[in-house]
């Protein structure tokens, strides 16, 4: 017996095709060309450009970056969620809007931003410079764009979750006798973590392939303040194309290792994630 | 435990305020606080547990003023309208977790905790299910669950946000002559909110009936239904 809510075979096999291509075309076949590119000269071409000391260093800074930027906004993104859900307050709405303003402006705009703030000609920019501190065209500036780029990513995962789970099981744990942070690390955490997981995947994954806020404050000192975004580039400009896609590879390549470990952990966990009822 | 509401107002931007209510609840008695939505009953609740503060007024238990304290330290149970069950701990965890979150020497051992879990689901009927997580379970189920949970602390003050609301007729019935037997055996005071006229003359000791953040008559049931106070009772009971 036919089912009221299913298309006839024939349409289904249309709409699956199509997705399927459109995935092919838009998502696949860009991937396989990276790394055909990447190993176009061969293996040992490829490991010749990654530890080339410029790639290497790039590679190091982008690994800093990340390891920097992603627990940070992972606990100020959960702090924003938990406030903006969890209480009333004046301003609430303002702070939503403000959490999505990354999303909104232009990561070049972003970076203009933090250069009119931090750069010798900038708000502080006299104060840092008469006290030593260097920010702009540093490690500083491209940790605080990326920062200002990936905030919204686990706030914004979190929100949802947060506001459709609502508040009475952290009263309740408040009735048992719990304090704030025990509620917190008992209740709260246990139930927005698979949300706090990919949130903070996506952070990872932003923090790594930003180019456009950090391309702008990081100064492209070849060797110092090039991410691997940005070595890409350099390579790219010097018609270097293997190399260039050799460290795309990498990036592509960490972007897959982040997708396959939440596919695992999704796995490995099935059956508390049915029991959770998410 | 005697509980005293004493001149307790509360206004809101939106609804469900109190003006200047004032209760009187004897030492293990059942009362009902009924009345429609917007009465401002499911508040005063709420008030009493310290989940929330009044504008002005005093909350007494046994004398007591307990106005100023945190929900932690007023020693009360308290059971929600949707269970508010951890979905991600067995009904056991459950039950467990006002005991396991008391701090350094207060806390029980474990084996202790053990036992009292069994006690407890016993007490509630539910024996077998301890390793069971909520969403395994059904709606009464549920609710029994955190009927157990907050009583494992011993309270002596188990307040009900309309804990049977979510439940179809005649799981209603069964868990309320659950509960009143519970109550009796524990000797607790109880307060329940409710809109269900029925189930609040059925259960109750006393009733409490609101209207527009006002106590309109508080009565036992008897009482309310030969002598209603206000034109207001009378529509309502009737």
């Amino acid at each position: 017996m036919r089912k009221a809510t299913t298309e006839p075979a024939s349409i289904r096999a249309l709409l699956i095709g199509i997705a399927f291509l459109w995935l092919a075309l838009i998502i696949f076949l860009p991937l396989v060309a990276v790394f055909s590119q990447a190993f176009a000269k061969g293996w040992s071409y490829f490991v010749a450009a990654l530890v080339e000391p410029d790639a290497w260093a790039s590679i190091k800074l982008t690994l800093i970056t990340a390891a920097i930027v992603v627990p940070f906004n992972s606990v100020f993104g959960m702090a924003a969620a938990w406030a903006i859900t969890k209480h009333e307050f004046r301003g609430r709405q303002l702070l939503i809007n403000l959490i999505d303003l990354p999303f909104s402006v232009s990561p070049v705009v972003a970076g203009l931003m933090f250069v009119l703030l931090f750069g010798a000609n900038g708000w502080f920019g006299p104060f840092l410079m008469a006290h030593g501190i260097r920010i702009m065209f540093a490690v500083p500036a491209i940790v605080i764009a990326t920062s200002f780029v990936t905030f919204p990513f686990v706030a914004r995962e979190l929100i949802p979750l947060m506001t459709a789970q609502g508040r009475a099981e952290e009263e309740a744990a408040l009735t048992l006798g719990a304090g704030g942070f025990q509620t917190f690390w008992h209740v709260t955490l246990p139930n927005i973590r698979w949300g706090l997981l990919y949130g903070v995947l996506l952070t990872n994954a932003r923090a790594m392939g930003e180019f456009g806020a950090v391309s702008v404050v990081s100064g492209h000192i070849r060797g110092l303040t090039n991410t691997m975004p940005l070595h890409v580039e350099v390579l790219y400009n010097e018609y270097d194309f293997t190399a260039a896609f050799a460290v795309a590879s990498l990036l592509a390549g960490l972007a897959l290792v982040t997708l396959g470990v939440k596919a695992l952990l999704e796995w490995r966990y099935a059956d508390q994630l049915s029991a959770s009822g998410h | 435990m005697t509980i005293t509401i004493d001149q307790i107002t509360k206004t809101f931007d939106t609804s469900s305020a109190l003006n200047g209510v004032s209760l009187e609840i004897a030492d293990g008695s059942f009362v009902a606080l009924l009345g429609p939505s917007g009465s401002g009953k499911t508040t005063l609740l709420r008030i009493i547990a310290g989940l929330e503060t009044a504008d002005s007024g005093h909350i007494l238990f046994g004398g007591e003023d307990v106005t100023d304290r945190s929900v932690q330290d007023r020693r009360i149970g308290f059971v929600f309208q949707h269970y508010a069950l951890f979905r991600h701990m067995t009904v056991a965890e459950n039950i467990a977790f006002g005991l396991t979150v008391m701090k350094g020497k207060a806390r029980p051992k474990k084996a202790a905790i053990a036992e009292r879990v069994q006690e407890l689901l016993d007490l509630v009927q539910l024996p077998d299910l301890g390793k069971r997580f909520p969403s395994q379970l059904s709606g009464g189920q549920r609710q029994r669950v955190a009927l157990a949970r907050a009583l494992a602390r011993d309270p002596a003050i188990l307040l009900l946000d309309e804990p049977f609301g979510a439940l179809d007729a005649k799981v209603r019935r069964e868990l309320r002559v659950a509960l009143r037997e519970i109550h009796d055996r524990v000797g607790l005071t109880s307060i329940f909110v409710t809109h269900d006229r029925e189930e609040a003359f059925a259960l109750a000791d006393k009733v409490a009936i609101l209207s527009q953040g006002k106590i309109e008559q508080y009565d036992t049931p008897k009482q309310v239904e030969q002598n209603p106070a206000t034109p207001f009772v009378h529509d309502f009971v009737i």
